[in-house]
């Protein structure tokens, strides 16, 4: 059916901040959808609060909103643009969630607003559980037995009748949050009421556990003609019970056969039809008893997700490209399969190799929270790796997740190592036992220490459920690695004497070569040497589609030990780009964005882009970003062997973050030339005394400091510099380990702790300059001239991480005389290190002195964000830079002023572990950010928060409790939201002050003196704010216990007093002004100057 | 044991060989799919044949006697990347490798199958050798030029039913029989949950044996394409057509094509897989199949056909993958049409059932989800 004629505007929903559950792969479905609009001749609307993405760059849809994804600001678009239709099926749950309010309050209907894609229908019968359960029973496809419960009896009544172990999920809760697993009845009962108190409509879901079983996934696609394809199926690893986004899955299924396999297929087509999917894709996620091949359905996602973006960069198959093409009418048969280049999407892609997706998890952020895996997601981010059999993918994968780990163990970083393992104590059995038991994001190395204890693959089976297939796989690594030993070097001198045919197996198994450097106690330079001598060197193989059966045109590569390479290396001249690797927190889709806009350039100068990476969420690891795309780890190891086979002229290292950086020393020694910026410059401003040196020579200050190495050291600089103290170990992202000290008791503690950190790394040791504005500068340089791409005012004061700071741009508190000071210092800074390409550097101003905290001459993290505001590539033009041009040639000399103002907000992971405290400090916290764009400050900076979730009410109560050095601030804050028509509740000490300035207040008891307290009040739905300023690094236990609860029921949060300043000023802007202004970003850039 | 695949260009692959050790000669051919393995091999089409899978992992979930499509395994021999050391999964009754052993299968792992699959793909499916002795190239191609001398093999005769056999069935419906040239298990399956009587006729019946028995239908099997028997089964189907209501699977399609003076030509690789889409060409309504075969029906010496109607075709290549009939009463698919799920049945069936009763006389339904036994003699 060719596609519709009677539409022709196209408003198009991202999903907003990166958060637990919902990453970069909508950057990709929604890049991959304005593309195929765009093919198709259709205007494209596109709305999403992040800027960090791809999709929101001006040139990808036709019109960009910046704007918060609520109904109120997607119904003034729809308003203004007045659409044809609107694809809700793109931007992951927030996306489908908010198009399904547009739907149900008549919005859509109003004004004649189309859902393309997936109609309310499909949505409810997907989303409703009720109506799903009703709708698989229907089809004859069983569902776990369940019952919905208001009441602890009632809910005990449904679990008895279903049987134990049980899984409980409290209604209307975000991604599982709050579920859990009861095995008894005392333990039902505890949790039902847990649960019923957590549901904010006092509903509970008592399910039938299928604990254990095994987890299958497909991907279906259908188009308007009902031509159903399945994409892949995906195994999970990890059995049911663990959240299939914290789950190691591998696809395809390993361990179904032919006939279980087609009735999965079966049922999916099914699934799909009755759900009513007309033009897109779902995942379908089913339960299998593996005694008897028993399936029950679990759940059903009726649009793209973060499983069939993997399932995308498994198979080569664009999934989202395609489910945007048949959203529009087109059919399947219609439809090019662009990686082969001459065949249709009709088709169902097959493959020859095994794929691993392996979690990336970030509880070392977030310390007092559980490690243990259940049905509520966890990880920020996740690698995918490839190879010929699992053993070879699964290693591949852990060194892609970035844990400084190279393998299935075996590189000197296992915790429980060969000697414990050989006389092991009973509480080491016992430990490994547990941690198998419980499934954890360290799993996989206790099945290796549990397999060289002698433990069988049945025993391990029987503690985790994990098939027993997988289980062997991992013997078999198991068993290599002890072979390996015997070649264990027996002098320093001596060579390894390993034989080539036993290191060609041992590459097959994908050991790293850092784990046989360690199993034959040599150097991972010596295995690699001798792997050179010996000719064992990857071959390249591609993803196809087709299991190579059709000779492909835009395939990509990975690598694995074979006979043949078919990478075809071309004579051209060429760049690597060494891509972030897996989310985390402080390393997410920021970095992605650059590498993608390197690419960009590339292909603008005429110069062929090599990218390596191995996220499968991100845009970076599509086909046609690039013109070669290496989806490998991203290690010395892998990446040298890539430049080898391509001899590419140089590579780009500042675009992705801390990872390429890590590792851009070394392949620099062995030869990788490092386009941009020298390594030398960045180890000056890497190097503690280098930099001191230069800022010496540059005449600028710095606040005082010192680089530790012991307890000692550490003790004489802080008492030199006097407290307070930020402590930090060197070359870390994100504030990993950073603190504030105010004491010796203090800096005592953390030493303790910090060595883990980063070990053979020391100490660095500032003065905390409380109370100071901070300041980030994003520039790019050539060499010789500077160009400032903006200013980013702090909202929140000194100490809080600057990726989980609130930001302004343009700066409203400073002065011009302030603002050239740094201007002047980044130029000479800039021209100092000879930076070419980007810098970022973070200024502290305190009494009208500036003072330089860091600089970073690569992208940072607000790169896109900055871009976006003046409506200048910055990473884009930063890789001409590399590539030679100068800022004069590319017509960027002079700073950009923009008349309107915008504000970047972070968002928080709280909700998802249980037990860390909401509040800020300089170990950055945040998973994503957000951005506010309007003509005033107060206005920008309302949108930011409803855009971060965070609902600023315009009216009812709110709790303040601030410490007392913030009482006297408060006072402003507090009169105005009572002028406002606020009321005030408070804790006693906050009362008094603000009572003593003529401000009514309500005053609460403390949370043991009496009820109703606050806690009350949250629950009962009665206060609407909370701004509650932390006492200090011993935070109150009842201070924490309100923030878990304002996090718990969704009530606006403030723990700053800039933020609470700045939050009244949006609140007062919000009141004044009900109908919220939107603007496309293509219009504020065409008015700056 | 090391062992290694030559082929006719000269291009070797070394292997470790894990089956039964003896030197094995044959045409070499992919299949693409990522499981079967049990059913692929034991498919009578493949007979004689060097079988490589591109999915690199085999024998994960074992073997057991109800995926058997034949009553034994047909191929010459194996060739793949890696081979299970063990299985898991609550079906299996056996492992992959007491499979191999016991059906005295040549098989070759730790190949680099990628690169085999790419080498066909580039110079066309062509005959090898599987050795465990060290051999030089030359030598071995000399091995296979002498083979192919020989001429053709007869794999149907050896293949197909040595007399008229009544499969058990229990029915009271139509009575469908089948030309057994190598019938898969799961297509009689198929026609048992339609309820159809199903007789296996063997391969040199003649045609006025057929039709004295009277089936209501006749079912041309599929199996080896490039066998010695064809030319007596194209006269045979010569003499039927027409007269009595055909279904036409794979085999049976090219025969039927043959029969009505049409050509059939071999591709340059073969369709072997799950993942073929086919649909009519006014449509946009089609269907994935699987497909098992290295000949297609040529489609200049078919158009002519007046009678005939080309309802189905392959998206990519345009290749015919259905015909049909309405004067000659049949329908031909190059396609397997397979069962989509326990117990479900292929639309092709239906309309083949059709054909049998234009008015729907039998009112033949079709049973879901009812677990299918078949008949054949366990092995």
């Amino acid at each position: 059916m060719p596609k519709r004629k009677d539409i022709h505007k196209i408003l198009m929903i991202g999903s907003g901040p990166i958060v637990i559950g919902q990453a970069c792969e909508f950057d990709y479905s929604g890049s991959q959808a304005c593309k195929a609009l765009k093919e198709e001749g259709y205007r494209t609307i596109l709305v999403n609060s992040n800027p960090a993405t791809i999709m929101t760059d001006p040139n990808m849809a036709d019109v960009t909103y910046i704007e918060p994804l609520t109904v109120e600001a997607v119904t003034e678009i729809i308003k203004k643009e007045r659409p044809d239709a609107i694809l809700p099926t793109l931007g992951g749950q927030t996306g489908l969630n908010l198009a399904f309010f547009l739907m149900k309050e008549g919005i859509l209907k109003k004004y004649g607003v189309e859902s393309i894609g997936a109609n309310v229908d499909a949505i409810s019968r997907a989303e409703d559980r009720e109506l799903f359960k009703k709708a698989m029973l229907e089809i004859g496809i069983d569902v776990p037995k369940s019952g919905i419960a208001t009441t602890i009896e009632e809910g005990i009544k449904i679990g008895l009748g279903i049987g134990f172990p049980l899984i409980l999920r409290p209604a209307y809760t975000l991604g599982g949050t709050g579920g859990s697993i009861a095995y008894n009845k005392e333990e039902l009962e505890l949790f039902l009421a847990k649960g019923i108190e957590l549901s904010p409509v006092g509903q509970i879901l008592v399910e039938q556990s299928v604990l254990g079983w095994k987890e299958i996934e497909f991907e279906v696609m259908r188009d308007c003609v009902d031509n159903v394809i399945m994409i892949t199926s995906m195994e999970n690893v990890d059995p049911m019970g663990v959240h299939t986004g914290d789950s190691i899955v591998v696809a395809p299924s390993q361990t179904l056969t032919k006939e279980e396999y087609a009735q999965f297929v079966n049922l999916s087509k099914k699934i799909i039809r009755k759900i009513g999917i007309t033009g897109g894709g779902a995942n379908i996620q089913f339960a299998q008893n593996p005694a008897n091949g028993h399936i029950v359905i679990i759940e059903v996602n009726p649009r793209l997700s973060r499983s069939s973006a993997l399932a995308s960069k498994a198979t080569g198959f664009p999934i989202a490209r395609v489910a945007t093409k048949l959203a529009v009418g087109l059919t399947l048969p219609e439809v090019l399969n662009q990686i082969t280049g001459g065949t249709k999407a009709f088709f169902e892609p097959t493959v020859d190799y095994c794929v691993f997706k392996i979690c990336r998890f970030t509880f070392e952020k977030f310390p007092q929270t559980n490690r243990t895996l259940n049905t509520s997601m966890k990880a920020v981010g996740e690698a995918m790796s490839i190879g010929r059999n699992f053993k070879e993918a699964l290693q591949k994968g852990i060194r892609s997740t970035e844990i400084r780990r190279f393998g299935l163990g075996c590189d000197g970083r296992d915790k429980i190592t060969d000697e414990n393992i050989e006389s092991p104590g009973a509480d080491t059995i016992q430990t490994i036992k547990e941690k198998i038991r419980l499934p954890n994001d360290d799993r996989l190395f206790y099945i290796r220490y549990a397999l060289k204890l002698g433990m069988t693959a049945e025993e391990i089976y029987e503690l985790s459920r994990i098939d027993m297939w997988f289980i062997d796989n991992l013997k078999q690594i198991v068993e290599l690695e002890e072979g390996l030993k015997n070649y264990r070097k027996t002098s320093q001198k001596g060579s390894i004497k390993i034989p080539p045919a036993v290191l060609l197996e041992a590459k097959k198994y994908g050991f790293s070569d850092v784990q046989i450097a360690f199993l034959t106690k040599s150097s991972e330079k010596e295995v690699r040497e001798l792997r050179k001598r010996h000719d064992i060197k990857p071959t390249y193989k591609l993803v196809d589609t087709c299991a190579g059966e059709i000779k492909a045109k835009q395939p990509y590569y990975y690598s694995t030990y074979e006979t043949e390479d078919e990478s075809r290396p071309t004579k051209n001249k060429k760049v690597l780009i060494l891509g972030g690797g897996p989310n985390r927190i402080g390393q997410g889709i920021e970095f992605d964005y650059c590498c993608c806009h390197a690419s960009y350039a590339l292909k603008e100068e005429g110069i062929e882009s090599i990218m390596v990476n191995c996220n499968p969420e991100t845009v970076s690891t599509d086909y046609d970003t690039s013109d070669k795309l290496y989806f490998e780890p991203l290690t010395v190891e892998d990446v040298m062997n890539i430049v080898d086979n391509e001899k590419p002229i140089g590579a780009i290292v500042q675009f992705g973050g801390q990872t390429p950086l890590n590792i851009s020393g070394e392949l620099h020694k062995m030869g990788l030339n490092i386009l941009g910026t020298s390594p030398d410059s960045i180890d000056i401003a890497e190097d503690r005394k280098r930099f001191q040196q230069m800022l010496k020579k540059l005449k600028l200050v710095q606040p005082d400091n010192g680089t530790a190495t012991s307890f000692e050291e550490a003790k004489k600089i802080a008492h030199t510099i006097g407290y307070p103290v930020v402590v930090r170990p060197s070359y870390v992202l994100g504030g990993r380990a950073m603190e504030i000290v105010y004491d010796e008791k203090a800096l005592c503690d953390y030493m303790e702790r910090a060595t883990e950190a980063s070990p053979e790394k020391p100490i660095l040791i500032d003065k905390f300059l409380e109370d100071a504005i901070e300041v980030d500068v994003d520039a790019i340089a050539d060499g010789k001239r500077c160009v400032i791409g903006g200013f980013l005012e702090h909202i929140e004061e000194a100490g809080i991480h600057s990726g989980d700071s609130a930001m302004v741009l343009p700066p409203h508190t400073l002065g011009k005389d302030i603002i050239d000071t740094i201007k002047k210092n980044t130029y000479a800074m800039a021209k100092e290190l000879k930076v070419k390409g980007l810098m970022n550097v973070q200024y502290a101003v305190k009494n009208n002195i500036v003072y330089v905290l860091e600089v970073n001459p690569r992208a940072s993290r607000t790169v896109p964000f900055v871009s976006k505001a003046i409506g200048i590539p910055l990473a884009k033009l930063a890789t001409k830079i590399m590539l030679g041009k100068t800022l004069d040639e590319l017509g960027f000399t002079k700073e950009k002023n923009i008349n309107f103002v915008v504000v970047k907000e972070s968002v928080f992971p709280f909700i998802r572990f249980p037990g860390a405290d909401a509040i800020l400090g300089p170990e950055m916290k945040s998973t994503g950010e957000v951005m506010g764009m309007d003509s005033t400050f107060g206005m920008a900076y309302a949108k930011s928060q409803l855009a971060a979730g965070q609902k600023l009410p315009k009216k009812g109560n709110v709790f303040i409790s601030v410490k007392n050095q913030d009482k006297r601030n408060m006072v402003f804050v507090a009169k105005k939201l009572s002028d406002l028509g606020f009321k005030i509740l408070a804790t006693i000490g906050t009362a008094e002050a603000l009572r003593s300035n003529d401000i009514e207040v309500r005053v609460l008891p403390k949370l043991h003196e009496g009820r109703p307290n606050i806690i009350d009040f949250i629950k009962d739905n009665k206060v609407h704010l909370i701004i509650n300023t932390p006492a200090g690094k011993a935070t109150k236990e009842d201070e924490s216990k309100i923030r878990a609860h304002a996090i718990l029921y969704n009530v606006p949060l403030i723990t700053t007093v800039s933020g609470a300043q700045a939050s009244v000023n949006g609140i007062e802007n919000l009141i004044k002004k009900p109908e919220m202004s939107v603007r496309s970003l293509q219009d504020y850039h065409k008015k700056i100057k | 044991m090391k062992a290694t695949l030559v082929l006719e260009n000269g291009r070797s692959f070394e292997g470790v060989s894990i089956g039964a050790p003896a030197e094995r000669i044959g045409e070499v051919i992919l299949n693409t799919a990522v499981v079967g393995y049990q059913e692929m091999m034991t498919d009578p089409a493949n007979a004689g044949k060097l079988l490589a899978l591109t999915y690199p992992l085999i024998g994960n979930y074992g073997v057991a006697n109800k995926f058997y499509e034949s009553r034994k395994c047909w191929v010459n021999g194996l060739i793949m990347k890696e081979c299970s050391r063990i299985y898991s999964n609550w079906q299996a009754e056996g492992s992959f490798q007491d499979f191999l052993n016991h059906e005295g299968v040549v098989a070759l792992s730790e190949v680099d199958t990628r690169t085999l699959a790419v080498e066909l793909r580039n110079h066309g499916e062509m005959m090898g050798i599987i050795t465990s002795e060290p051999l030089d190239g030359q030598k071995a191609i000399k091995k296979l030029r002498e083979h192919k001398k020989k001429g053709k093999n007869n794999f149907i005769s050896n293949i197909s039913v040595k007399a008229i056999t009544e499969v058990e069935t229990g029915s009271r419906g139509p009575r469908v029989a089948v030309l057994d040239l190598g019938m898969l298990k799961s297509f009689t399956a198929q026609l048992k949950s339609l309820k159809c009587g199903v007789a296996l006729l063997p391969y040199n019946i003649t045609p006025k044996e057929i039709l004295a028995i009277k089936p209501d239908g006749l079912v041309i099997s599929s199996g080896p394409e490039d066998d010695a028997a064809i030319p007596e089964i194209i006269k045979t189907v010569n003499g039927v057509l027409g007269k009595i209501p055909i279904l036409g699977i794979s085999l049976g399609h090219e025969l039927i094509a043959l029969a009505l003076g049409g050509k059939v030509k071999k591709m340059k690789l073969g369709h072997r897989g799950v993942n073929y889409p086919v649909k009519p060409a006014d449509s946009f309504k089609g269907e994935i199949t699987t497909q098992n075969h290295s000949y297609i029906v040529d489609e200049d010496s078919i158009r002519r056909k007046k009678a005939v109607e080309i309802t189905l075709r392959n998206i990519n290549d345009g290749s015919i993958e259905e015909m049909e009939s309405k004067s000659l009463k049949f329908i031909s698919t190059q396609y397997y049409p397979v069962s989509p799920g326990f117990g479900e049945v292929n639309n092709v069936f239906l309309r083949f059932l059709k054909l049998l009763n234009p008015s729907g006389r039998a009112g033949i339904k079709t049973k879901k989800n009812k677990q299918l036994e078949v008949s054949y003699a366990k092995t």
